[in-house]
């Protein structure tokens, strides 16, 4: 049931074939040295890079390896604990984001950083007004948006619209264009191409080719490793907070990238697991929500753990969303034991047997001022009370008392606020509610995030417990080991669509490189 | 990734530029239209109603009260435009009040010190609630219903338990009678539309103006982007502060001779009501001060009205309270509209 995706042909018309710019290949940025950490956890442990003007320097590693920390060190965002920054050969001190720009360094971070109510050309001048007179003056910057609009081919007209009224691949433009007006030398891209379109990406990487051959050095992050092939010269690969090191691109494969993410770490230990026969007790059929996700087919059997893994931006947290009613898909079916179902709201879903873990717990799964109990026993209030009116306060702490045993929370009591517990006990107290009863599908969106490594093998082993009485679980996660561990078999969603499916013997660099796109669509390898 | 594209002519050739074009939204908003033409409609209706209503005499006074309210509004929205909110403004009105009319009647005062007391009075009232919450980094509603209460016993302390009586005429300058108008407006209205006129072109026109709606609509977004948060957050209220000072002199000098305790009683409700029937959005990042002026002079309409039509006091409360509703109504169909989007 495994595939081996294989490497794909590196494209021959590499990109920025000449790179005659002046000052191209001289040293723009050069980090070493670089640590920091929060509190007690080392975001990042030891990073260097150098990147040279007039090319675009790819940075890649697996979610939590340290990108995002290191970038908002060299944007101002955050400032390093050890380490020095040269910016063309002098050594500089970044301590503000006002700073950074002021050195020509321009950042558009992963999640547009815009006002809604603001025009488009307000957002793009915010910070840096071209003020004539104590007064803005708007024709000025009217023009320069227009200029920026058009470069990223956007209409002129939305220089004056708010931006909370174009699209969320409109705004990341804008974003990008907000980085533009400033005159940069270094132009960092978090993700950018996560929820941009193909012809989107192509208008980004034309500009991107634009800039580099003016001399403007460019930092880009992306999960989506074929991409970078299309637009790098260099990559530099990070690994839990270090730096594995830098590579000219021409000289590694997807694949090869994706083995120095994981470090070649093989798979992780998982007991042996009987799956049983049966009927498929969930089913999605050509599921698909409009802009969202399309053509999505998954069966779980009872007692299966089937695992959808996929990128940030690829559809996945959707998927699970809609089988839970929280949204309703446009076409395809969900059926529930053969049944066609269309469960059009959490009530609904819950009625049916199907319970959820939300992936955000600290908005969707949790009241933070309440007790353990009180976050155990919500939503089963009819089980726990007198008549579904009157709660039954000792069934309540005896079930709580049960579950904080049963799932090993750490804790003094059943009466703690949960809001003062650690990020992963928190998270088993949210599960425990799932448990109270049985659910006939259990569907976890990103069951261990946030949740530190013992908890996080507890919270695995619940979840395999489940499946051994009969739940049919499907696990939604972009965490790559964890997919690996726990699903019997795993799905990989991409470009909102489930793509290539693996068995247990699956092993990292496979699904991450199939996930990143290194398998052509039409090989359903299975 | 091959999801579906968005409707949007990405890749085609674009028009030639067109430099021309607003980017700021229009002068006027439709909510202020629509303001204008209720205001209108009603002074009709009153008119037709009690002709007395819209003889000078009753405008006037009607105007001079709308002042104090629209003024310490113009503050109101500075902070609400940030996402913040200030709920201590009634019983600094009260603070300032009392001070500065102790200080009149004891020392017979000129009217201008009189103002300046009852601006830094003010000024640092409001520098307190600023401090605590640009710096202090708490809740903007939690901590000025805090020091409202706060403000309240002070200010009743100084009060003694008594009134403050024989206030001095020079107070008259602000428009309660005839000396204190210019083309017949009063004073306090004439000052107001001045101050009104400032913050509008400084909200509107200027890099910090601009500033104050970029923390209302993100914060984090502005930090990043190089706006000095809260020192911003800082102006908003001790700006307040100021006009509220301003405003507890309009308020001293419109009533009578006598000050009581319950002075500044309700103000913050009258005040963050004009503020949000104008359009400014309690969720920070968009608002006017055109429009804070004529909710305030909506406000005043309906209570004047009601007085006038000999209509129980407690209707205008109704009615301003279904303004309210609507205005937040009409908020949160804007923005649902745009989510779909």
């Amino acid at each position: 049931m495994s595939s081996t995706p294989e490497t794909p042909d590196r494209p021959t018309n590499l990109v920025n074939p000449d790179g005659g710019t002046p000052d191209s290949g001289l040293a723009r940025l050069n980090l070493t040295g670089i640590s920091k950490s929060f509190g007690a956890v080392r975001a990042i442990r030891n990073a260097d890079m150098l990147v040279k003007a007039g090319t675009v320097h790819a940075l890649v590693g697996e979610n939590g390896a340290g990108k995002s920390t290191l970038i908002k060190i060299v944007s101002g965002a955050e400032s390093s604990d050890t380490g020095t920054i040269e910016f063309e050969g002098a050594p500089v001190d970044i301590s503000t984001t006002v700073e950074a720009m002021g050195l020509g360094i321009a950042t558009v971070y992963q999640e547009p950083q815009l006002f809604a109510e603001l025009s488009v050309s307000e957002n793009i001048f915010t910070g840096r007004e071209i003020v004539k007179g104590g007064r803005i003056d708007w024709a000025e910057q009217n023009r320069q948006v227009v200029e920026l609009l058009e470069l990223l081919g956007l209409p002129a007209k939305y220089a004056t619209v708010p931006v909370g009224s174009l699209s969320i691949a409109e705004q990341q433009q804008v974003s990008i264009a907000k980085a533009l007006a400033g005159k940069a030398k270094i132009l960092i891209l978090d993700e950018p191409s996560a929820i941009l379109t193909d012809v989107e990406i192509e208008v980004l990487f034309s500009v991107v080719r634009r800039l580099t051959s003016s001399g403007v050095a460019v930092i880009y992050i992306s999960h989506r490793l074929d991409e970078l092939f299309r637009i790098a010269q260099e990559v530099t690969v990070m690994r839990d907070g270090n730096t594995i090191g830098t590579y000219p691109i021409e000289d590694l494969t997807v694949r090869q990238i994706a083995e120095l993410m994981v470090g070649g770490i093989l798979n992780d230990e998982r007991g042996e697991r009987i799956i049983p026969d049966g009927p498929a007790k969930l089913e999605l059929n050509a599921l698909s929500r409009r802009g969202k996700f399309e053509d999505v087919n998954v069966s779980v059997r009872a007692g299966e753990i089937v695992g959808l893994y996929g990128l940030v931006g690829s559809g996945v947290s959707e998927i699970a969303a809609t089988i839970y009613g929280m949204d309703y898909a446009t076409s395809g079916e969900i059926k529930l034991d053969g049944r066609s179902i269309a469960p059009k709201s959490p009530r609904a879903a819950q009625k049916l047997g199907i319970a959820l873990l939300p992936a955000n717990r600290k908005v969707e799964g949790m009241f933070s001022f309440q007790s353990i109990a009180f976050n155990i026993s919500a939503g089963h209030l009819r089980l726990l009370s007198y008549f579904g009116t009157w709660m039954n306060r000792r069934k309540e702490t005896e079930v709580a008392k049960s579950m904080i045993s049963r799932l090993a929370v750490k804790t003094p009591s059943e009466k703690q606020f949960i809001g003062a517990m650690s990020g992963g006990n928190a998270q088993k107290v949210v599960l425990a509610r799932q448990l109270v009863e049985r659910p006939e599908v259990l569907v976890l969106a990103e069951p261990t995030q946030g949740v530190d490594v013992g908890a996080k093998e507890e919270i695995h082993r619940l979840i395999t417990e489940l499946a051994e009485n009969g739940t049919a679980v499907l696990v939604v996660t972009s965490d790559l080991p964890e997919a690996l561990r726990i699903s019997d078999r795993l799905l990989v969603v991409r470009g909102g669509t489930t793509t290539v499916e693996f068995g247990p013997e699956a092993t990292q660099v496979d699904v991450l490189a199939a996930a990143a796109g290194a398998v052509d669509e039409a090989g359903q390898a299975l | 990734m091959s999801a579906p594209t968005v409707d949007k002519p990405a890749g085609l050739p674009t028009p030639p530029p067109k430099p021309k074009g607003r980017i700021l939204a229009p002068a006027i908003s439709g909510q202020e239209y629509v303001l204008v033409g209720v205001i209108a409609a009603l002074w009709v209706i009153l008119g037709f109603a009690t002709p007395r209503f819209l003889s000078s005499g009753s405008i006037q006074p009607l105007l001079a009260n709308v002042a104090p309210i629209a003024l310490i509004g113009v503050g109101m929205t500075l902070i609400i435009i940030t996402a913040g909110i200030d709920v201590s403004v009634g019983a600094m009105v009260m603070v300032c009040s009392v001070i500065t009319a102790k200080m009149m009647v004891a020392y017979n005062i000129p009217l201008v010190l009189s103002i300046v007391i009852a601006m830094v009075t003010g000024g640092v009232l409001g520098l307190i609630n600023g401090l605590l919450i640009a710096y202090g980094r708490v809740q903007a509603i939690i901590i000025t219903f805090g020091t409202a209460n706060l403000f309240q016993f002070l200010g009743l302390q100084i009060f003694g338990s008594e009134t403050v009586n024989n206030l001095p005429d020079s107070r008259a300058f602000f428009g309660a009678g005839p000396a204190g108008r210019t083309f017949g407006l009063p004073h306090a209205f004439f000052l107001t539309l001045i101050i009104a006129a400032v913050a509008w072109y400084y909200l509107r026109h200027t890099a910090g103006g601009r500033h104050f709606y970029a923390i209302g609509g993100d914060p984090q977004a502005a930090r990043l982007a190089g706006v000095r948060v809260q020192r911003r957050t800082l102006i908003a209220y001790v700006v307040t502060g100021l006009l509220v000072g301003l405003g507890a002199c309009f308020t001293i000098a419109l009533g009578t001779a006598t000050v009581q305790a319950n002075i500044g009683d309700g103000k913050e409700l009258a005040v963050i009501a004009a503020v949000v029937i104008g359009g400014t959005s309690i969720m920070g990042g968009r608002g006017s001060v055109l429009g804070t002026v004529l909710g305030a002079l909506l406000v005043q309409t309906v209570t004047s009205g009601v007085t006038q039509l000999g209509w129980p006091t407690q209707l205008s409360d109704l009615f301003v309270g279904i303004a309210i509703v609507i205005a937040v109504g009409v908020d949160l169909v804007r923005e649902r509209a745009r989510r779909k989007k």
